[in-house]
């Protein structure tokens, strides 16, 4: 990671950056656990679901690791990863309430992220909160509330 | 499982995770309590580890054999690495880290308990 413009003012890494990777990285293992068990011992029950449990890992390894690293670019890929959490978080919450069948308690975004205490669907907000606030002095553009 | 190993990791972690959340509290990092705890913590997942396997080797109940592998396996890579992380921030923010370290390992020895007792995914 070189010095200067590249670099945010405030690494996603630091602060309470801290503490959100630790969410993430326990998410990441949980989901990717979870999503290895499912795809290797009954992958054929519910495809489906298996493969978006799968997905749900990537995208939490993803996140993971891009609020662990301090460059613009990990930052900007944060944000994508974040956004597609919350989209799927709210997607796949919304059709597991819709159709139970479809999704017999198998991802962690079922009914919003329920059996986790509903973490998985504060996550994101928070997530996205913190990238905007970490990155706000890099970003003259934007109002600063100041 | 045993329910005694059990406790024991429960209390052993909750008890680090008051004094992490009183560090939070006035703002300072991770400090010789705290570390000492979570080589305490450690000991006792890699326990909880053994005991789960020889109890699982020596059972013939439904258990959900690799989710319940996949807990104790994970309750023993968490707090290295909790202690890594979070002893790289010297403020509130590093201790939170392994307060949160801490109460997920007592809740995960719960689920290890819920999958041992019964059938279920």
């Amino acid at each position: 990671v070189a010095d200067g413009a590249d670099q945010p003012a405030r690494p996603t890494r630091r602060g309470p950056g801290r503490l959100l990777v630790t969410v993430y990285g326990i998410f990441a293992l949980s989901a990717g656990a979870r999503s290895a068990v499912q795809l290797g011992t009954k992958f054929h029950d519910a495809p489906l679901a298996y493969l978006l449990s799968a997905f749900a890992a990537v995208v939490y390894v993803v996140a993971t690791v891009s609020l662990a690293l301090a460059s613009e670019t990990s930052r900007r890929v944060a944000y994508v990863a974040i956004s597609i959490e919350l989209a799927g978080v709210l997607a796949v919450g919304t059709a597991s309430l819709l159709d139970s069948r479809a999704f017999p308690e198998a991802t962690v975004w079922s009914s919003y992220g329920s059996g986790y205490g509903f973490v998985p669907l504060v996550l994101p907000f928070v997530g996205l909160w913190w990238l905007r606030r970490s990155g706000s002095r890099n970003m003259p553009m934007l109002p600063l509330g100041k | 499982v045993n329910s005694g190993v059990e406790r024991a990791v429960v209390v052993v972690s909750l008890v680090p995770a008051l004094w992490a959340l009183v560090r939070v509290l006035r703002n300072k990092g991770i400090d010789m309590v705290m570390l000492i705890g979570a080589a305490v913590v450690e000991v006792a997942v890699l326990v909880q580890l053994v005991v789960g396997i020889v109890s699982l080797v020596g059972s013939h109940r439904d258990v959900a054999t690799l989710t319940f592998l996949g807990y104790l396996v994970g309750a023993v890579l968490i707090p290295p690495f909790g202690v890594a992380w979070g002893v790289g921030e010297k403020n509130r923010y590093g201790s939170a880290v392994l307060l949160v370290v801490f109460l997920v390992i007592a809740v995960m020895v719960l689920r290890l308990d819920q999958i041992w007792a019964g059938p279920r995914g």
